[in-house]
């Protein structure tokens, strides 16, 4: 694979509801293996960025512009056409199906043929995850809101995706377990999983992405590499409660 | 009266409800749609079913399955037509655009068929069997035997399987269910292709004990949705069971009581349930 090739690649990315741009992103790439941190105020567009990306919304607004899969365009197909080629999204709120079983959650989703990522049986998703081993017969509707989240993201593993898109995964969480949840996050990436992570908590987030892209608005404000970003004058103000040095 | 034919009577009538609403149960409880042009696709299917038989000649089975194929190539049509609104989940719209459908299909049927009453002949309408004093007909057993094997797959297709999941998914939450892969359009294409052929198979079982009017088609969709909501929305063995139940009502009501009031009292049993019960008659509700 040529690496120069970006896993996920969105240019001209436009999303419109009424006559509102709420996004509007020229160009962003995701290199193979790596983990970037969205980052931004609430109603910045963090999550009408990655819904964007899988042509995916609750809503019914308008999405224009090109999303490109290692390499392929994808950006005129419906959400789970783009899923079957190997983009996955986990969206905001431990998105699981109440009145199916934790097991029945899992085998829902089923490991993508032609996909160059790498799905995870169930012995992976159990060794990642315990408490979903220990809870596979109980009705998802009787998890924590943790144990949610986790399910939501073994779901969207168990799929096998080249690219994740996680939009806050350690949203409700306490304080302790959003740096266990941060961390699970950074070990699944590799060179076969690269990862979009929508964070409120900037601090934690600084602390396992790779690089980081700050919404405003619905445009990129700023991106980069984390070490140069940790003190941008403009993180540091409005995100981390800092005076810039 | 004679309490054992009245009794035999509501059994088949309730048979006949439950089949008549089996495809309703499916759109409600897996879609969360409606659909008002039922009993018109009812009625079409009965004629479907007649134009088959004395029209082309066909034996009576393959009349059936050429019926259940309109109401399917029906249903697609309707789906077809009714995507956005079916994924924005615009029920009222929906209602409507399903009730102008119905409309349609009579003007259709009027222009087709015309306005003759039809009857539907059927080999089995000949062949009677004495229990207790009280007679059925193997047409009365067809529709018993029909709906209890149509409601016993349907409650096993959707109670376990990749089937069965993927119709809870979407039934709980159709978003979300595109996330894991699933082509959820065509999951909907399917739960209307299921409602045009269950309830074409129903009119072409059923719709011989009647004659065939253009104009039918209104009470089996009234009737649909009394066993949907007193079985509690989207329930397999609850509509069965309201089915049956009214059927035996209607039955007894009609022959201690009044045949002419019926109907009435039938609606008298659904509000006093609704109030006692507003999730139906299910043992839980959502349950299957």
């Amino acid at each position: 694979m040529n690496a120069a090739v970006p896993v996920l690649e969105a240019r001209e990315l436009r999303v419109a509801y009424g006559g509102h741009v709420a996004l509007d992103i020229p160009h962003l790439a995701i290199a193979p293996g790596e983990l970037v941190g969205v980052v931004g105020a609430n109603g910045a567009g963090k999550s009408t960025l990655v819904n964007a990306l899988l042509g995916w919304s609750r809503g019914a607004p308008a999405v224009s512009g090109s999303v490109r899969l290692d390499g392929e365009e994808i950006g005129a197909l419906p959400p789970h056409r783009r899923v079957a080629r190997g983009l996955a999204l986990v969206p905001e709120g431990g998105a699981v199906f109440m009145r199916l079983s934790v097991a029945e959650n899992l085998a829902a989703a089923r490991p993508l043929s032609g996909t160059r990522g790498r799905p995870h049986d169930a012995a992976a998703i159990h060794a990642l995850f315990p408490r979903l081993a220990e809870r596979q017969h109980h009705a998802a509707s009787a998890l924590s809101g943790g144990e949610r989240q986790m399910l939501a993201v073994a779901r969207a593993l168990r799929l096998g995706p080249r690219a994740l898109l996680l939009d806050e995964p350690s949203i409700g969480l306490a304080p302790r377990l959003v740096a266990d949840v941060l961390r699970t996050v950074r070990g699944l990436v590799g060179p076969d999983l690269s990862v979009l992570l929508v964070e409120q908590n900037v601090r934690a987030a600084i602390a396992v992405v790779d690089r980081l892209v700050l919404l405003e608005r619905g445009r990129i404000l700023a991106q980069g590499p984390v070490a140069a970003m940790r003190d941008d004058p403009r993180i540091l103000e409005a995100y981390l409660g800092e005076a810039a040095a | 009266m004679n309490l054992v034919q009245q009794l035999i009577n509501g059994i088949v009538l309730g048979h006949a409800y439950a089949l008549i609403a089996v495809g309703w149960t499916v759109l409600l409880g897996v879609a969360r749609l409606v659909n008002f042009g039922h009993g018109q696709i009812y009625m079409l299917a009965a004629f479907v079913t007649w134009w088959a038989v004395a029209g082309l000649g066909l034996p009576y089975p393959l009349a059936i399955l050429v019926a259940m194929l309109a109401g399917v190539l029906i249903g697609l049509v309707m789906q077809a037509a009714m995507l956005r609104l079916t994924f924005r989940q615009d029920l009222v719209a929906i209602m409507i655009v399903t009730l102008g459908f119905g409309h349609m299909m009579r003007g259709i049927a009027g222009l087709v068929f015309g306005g003759q009453p039809q009857v539907l002949e059927t080999p089995l309408s000949y062949i009677d069997f004495e229990i207790a004093g009280a007679w059925v007909t193997a047409q009365d057993l067809a529709v018993i035997l029909v709906s209890i094997a149509a409601f016993a797959l349907l409650h096993f297709g959707l109670e376990r399987g990749t089937l069965g999941r993927t119709a809870r998914m979407v039934a709980e939450d159709p978003k979300l269910a595109q996330l894991a892969g699933i082509n959820v359009s065509r999951v909907y294409f399917a739960v209307f292709a299921f409602e045009g052929a269950a309830v074409a198979l129903a009119a072409a079982l059923v719709a011989p004990r009647t004659p065939i009017l253009t104009s039918i088609g209104f009470e089996e969709v009234i009737v649909t949705f009394v066993v949907v909501v007193l079985g509690g929305i989207g329930s397999v063995s609850g509509s069965y069971l309201a089915g049956l139940g009214l059927g035996v009502f209607t039955a007894l009501f009609g022959g201690f009581v009044s045949p002419a009031y019926a109907t009435t009292a039938a609606f008298g049993v659904l509000i006093v349930v609704l109030v006692l019960r507003p999730s139906g008659l299910a043992l839980r509700a959502g349950g299957r």
